[in-house]
C-alpha cells in the first residue's frame, strides 16, 4: 500500500494525452493498487493516473465506498440524459463547479487481468466516469463549467 | 474526482423549497433522499433527522431565535431563516455535533449564499443560543400556558387551545407529548396466518436486525423500530411476499370496530391506500369486498397493495364517494367509511399538516363528511353496519358526525364492546375519567348508548395515530 503524490492543476502532467495499456505488468498492478489506496485516503470517488504523473489510460472509481471499479483503457460507447451538478476534483483542491454532464453513460474497458467489460452508470456513477475520462485526455472540470469556480468547504471529520 | 454536494447545503435547499414551494416535507425529503441514494447512511440519516426535526420544531426553534436576535424571524431573509432554524435545531437536539461546527457551518453557509455580510450576526445569534441553552426563555407556564404549549410543542396556538377547550390542560399536555414522541412504524401481518407462521416472518425480519415487538391491541400488528435500511419496510422479509403491510394499529382497529363476518359484502369508499379493503377482504373471506376512491392514482395504489397482499375478493372502482351510485342502495352488509378529514391525528408522521390547515379548511371538510354521510348510509342495507373513521382529532367531525348520523340519517349507535379488545376499551375508560377528574362536558353531548358506539385514540393514551372510530347499523 502507497499513497501517491497527487497532481494538482498547472502542472503539465494533467494537460496531456495518456497511452493504451498494450499488457499488464506487476508495475501497473501495483500502480492501480496504490491509485486506490490514494483515491480512499483522499476521500476521492475516482482517480484517473495522470492525475499520480502516469500517463496511462488507468481510471479508478468508486462512488460508494465499498465498490470499486477499475478501467483499463476505457470508452463511452452510450450516452443519454443530462445531469447539471457540482463537481469537485483531488487536483483543483478547495474547489468546486458546476458541470453537466449525461445522466447515463456505458463504458467499456479491461479489468486487472485485461477482459474486456461493460460498466453502466447513472447520476454519480455516470458523472464520475465522465469526469475520470476526460483525465484521460488532458482535461479537466475546470474548463466546462456552467457557472464560476466556487471555494469547496472542507468537512471538518 | 471528488463528491462536492455539501450535505447541510442540500438540508437548506430542501427546507427553502418546503418553504417557497409548499411541497409537502415527506414526499420531498423521500425524493432528495431518492435523489442522493449514493450518500453514506449516516448523511442520509442526517438530512432526513434535520429536517423533518427543523421542521417539527419550527415553532420553539422562532421562538428562541426571536428571543435573541434583533430581527424577527418574520422579517428574515428567507435562506437566512431556514439557516437559524436548522442551526438552532441542531444545536438543541443533535448532541453528536459540536455547537461551535454547527455555528462555523453556519456561517460558510450564509457567505457562500451571498450574505457574507450576515456572517457576524448569523454567529453572533447562534452562538449566544448555544451558550444559554439549559436556561433558554419560555412562555410562562402558568400566566400564558397557551403560548407555552405552543412553543414547548410546537403547535400553532388556535390548535392548542381547540384541545385545551375540549380536554382541559392535563390530557392535551399528553396529546402534545404524545404527538411528538418517535413514531414506530406500524406493520400489519395477514390476520388469517396462524401465530407460528407469524412468529416465524418475524424471526426472518428480527435477523436483520430490526426490533419488532408485538401490539398490545392487536395480535397481528407489530411494532417495526430501527430496522436499518433506507430502502423503508418494503426491503424486510415478508413485505414483497405480502405476509405484511404497512398499517397502522389505529387502521386496523377500524376494521375490527366493524365486525365483519364471513362472506360478507363490504364496500369501502374512500379506500386508498387500500389496508382497510385489504383486511376487509380477509375477515370476509367468501364474501367481496369493493374498494373505491375518487382518483385514477389512488385507485391504482389500491391495487398494487392488493396485488403485493393477494387479496382475492376485492374489487376496485374509481368513483367520487360524494356520488350517488343507485345500483348498490341498499345492497352492503358494511360500509367503511373513512372520510377525508383535517388529519390532526397523523401531525406525528406528517409534521407539516399542523402548520397548514386553517379553520375554513376544517369547516369545508364538514361541509364533505357529511355530503359523503349522506351519500354513503344508503349503501347499507337494513341492519347492515356503517362504519365511520377519522384520522383526526377534532370533536366537530368526530362526535359532531355521530350526531349528525343519529339525528339527521336516522342511524343507530352499536356499541363497540363486543368488537374492540379489552386494551382499547381501557384507554377509552381512562380517557373518560380523566375527562370527567378536568370537568370537562363534552363539546357534542352523547348520551351513554351512543358514546359507547364511538372512541377517540388519543397518542400519548395509545401507541397509535390520532383516530375516531364510530359504528352504526341501519334500522
Amino acid at each position: 500500500m502507497a499513497i501517491r503524490n497527487v497532481r494538482e492543476i498547472g502542472e503539465e502532467v494533467l494537460t496531456k494525452k495518456c497511452k493504451a495499456v498494450v499488457e499488464m505488468t506487476p508495475r501497473i498492478r501495483e500502480l492501480i493498487e496504490d491509485m486506490l489506496d490514494t483515491m480512499y485516503e483522499a476521500n476521492g470517488v475516482g482517480l484517473a493516473a495522470p492525475q499520480v504523473g502516469i500517463l496511462k489510460r488507468i481510471v479508478v472509481i468508486d462512488v460508494t465506498g465499498d465498490d470499486p471499479h477499475i478501467l483499463i483503457n476505457p470508452r463511452i460507447v452510450e450516452s443519454s440524459g443530462e445531469q447539471i451538478g457540482p463537481e469537485a476534483c483531488l487536483s483543483v483542491p478547495g474547489k468546486s463547479g458546476t458541470v453537466k454532464r449525461p445522466n447515463y453513460v456505458k463504458a467499456v474497458a479491461l479489468d486487472v487481468n485485461m477482459n474486456e467489460y461493460e460498466l453502466e452508470g447513472t447520476e454519480l456513477l455516470a458523472r464520475a466516469i465522465c469526469h475520470e475520462l476526460d483525465h484521460l485526455e488532458g482535461q479537466l472540470y475546470v474548463d466546462k463549467l456552467e457557472e464560476p469556480l466556487e471555494d469547496l468547504e472542507e468537512e471538518e471529520d | 474526482m471528488k463528491k462536492a454536494d455539501n450535505i447541510r447545503e442540500i438540508v437548506l435547499n430542501t427546507l427553502l423549497a418546503l418553504e417557497q414551494e409548499g411541497d409537502y416535507s415527506h414526499k420531498l425529503i423521500k425524493a432528495v433522499l431518492d435523489k442522493y441514494s449514493y450518500w453514506e447512511e449516516r448523511d442520509r440519516a442526517f438530512l432526513k433527522r434535520v429536517t423533518e426535526g427543523t421542521l417539527e420544531r419550527q415553532l420553539e426553534l422562532d421562538y428562541y431565535l426571536n428571543s435573541y436576535s434583533r430581527v424577527s424571524v418574520g422579517k428574515m431573509r428567507p435562506l437566512i431563516r431556514c439557516l437559524m432554524r436548522m442551526s438552532v435545531y441542531q444545536i438543541l437536539y443533535m448532541d453528536g455535533i459540536p455547537d461551535s461546527a454547527v455555528c462555523n457551518e453556519a456561517c460558510k453557509l450564509a457567505a457562500k449564499r451571498g450574505f457574507q455580510s450576515l456572517k457576524g450576526y448569523v454567529n453572533g445569534v447562534l452562538r449566544k443560543i448555544s451558550r444559554e441553552k439549559e436556561q433558554l426563555p419560555l412562555p410562562d407556564e402558568n400566566g400564558e400556558t397557551v403560548q407555552y404549549f405552543s412553543v414547548k410543542y410546537s403547535m400553532p396556538e388556535w390548535l392548542v387551545e381547540l384541545w385545551l377547550g375540549e380536554y382541559g390542560w392535563k390530557i392535551t399536555a399528553t396529546l402534545l407529548r404524545g404527538l411528538m414522541e418517535i413514531h414506530p412504524v406500524s406493520m400489519r401481518f395477514v390476520s388469517t396466518l396462524s401465530q407460528t407462521e407469524r412468529e416465524s416472518w418475524c424471526e426472518r425480519i428480527r435477523k436483520q436486525g430490526a426490533e419488532l415487538t408485538q401490539s398490545r391491541y392487536l395480535p397481528y400488528v407489530y411494532f417495526l423500530r430501527q430496522w436499518g435500511a433506507w430502502e423503508g419496510p418494503a426491503a424486510l422479509p415478508g413485505f414483497e411476499d405480502g405476509m405484511c403491510t404497512v398499517q397502522d394499529v389505529s387502521s386496523a382497529l377500524a376494521v375490527e370496530a366493524a365486525g365483519i363476518k364471513m362472506g360478507d359484502f363490504v364496500m369501502d369508499v374512500c379506500a386508498a391506500p387500500g389496508g382497510k379493503s385489504i383486511l376487509a377482504g380477509e375477515k370476509a373471506g367468501t364474501g367481496r369486498v369493493l374498494a373505491r376512491d375518487i382518483s385514477e392514482a389512488k385507485v391504482t395504489l389500491i391495487e398494487e397493495n392488493i396485488r403485493r397482499m393477494k387479496g382475492k375478493n376485492i374489487e376496485t372502482e374509481v368513483f367520487d364517494a360524494a356520488q350517488f351510485c343507485p345500483g348498490l342502495e341498499g345492497k352492503a352488509d358494511v360500509v367503511l367509511l373513512d372520510v377525508p378529514c383535517s388529519g390532526l391525528g397523523v401531525i406525528g408522521k406528517k409534521r407539516d399538516i399542523k402548520y397548514r390547515i386553517t379553520k375554513e379548511k376544517m369547516e369545508g371538510l364538514c361541509r364533505l363528511q357529511k355530503q359523503i354521510a349522506r351519500t354513503c348510509a344508503g349503501y347499507v342495507k337494513s341492519g347492515g353496519i356503517l362504519l365511520y373513521s377519522t384520522c383526526t382529532i377534532h370533536s366537530e367531525e368526530n362526535e359532531g358526525m355521530v350526531r349528525f348520523f343519529i339525528d339527521e340519517l336516522g342511524m343507530e349507535p352499536v356499541s363497540l364492546e363486543e368488537t374492540l379488545p379489552e386494551a382499547v376499551l381501557a384507554q377509552k375508560k381512562l380517557l373518560e375519567a380523566d375527562l370527567r377528574s378536568a370537568g370537562k362536558a363534552p363539546m357534542v353531548k352523547l348520551t351513554e348508548e351512543e358514546s359507547a358506539a364511538c372512541i377517540q385514540l388519543l397518542p400519548g393514551y395509545m401507541e397509535a395515530d390520532g383516530f375516531f372510530i364510530a359504528r352504526f347499523r341501519r334500522r
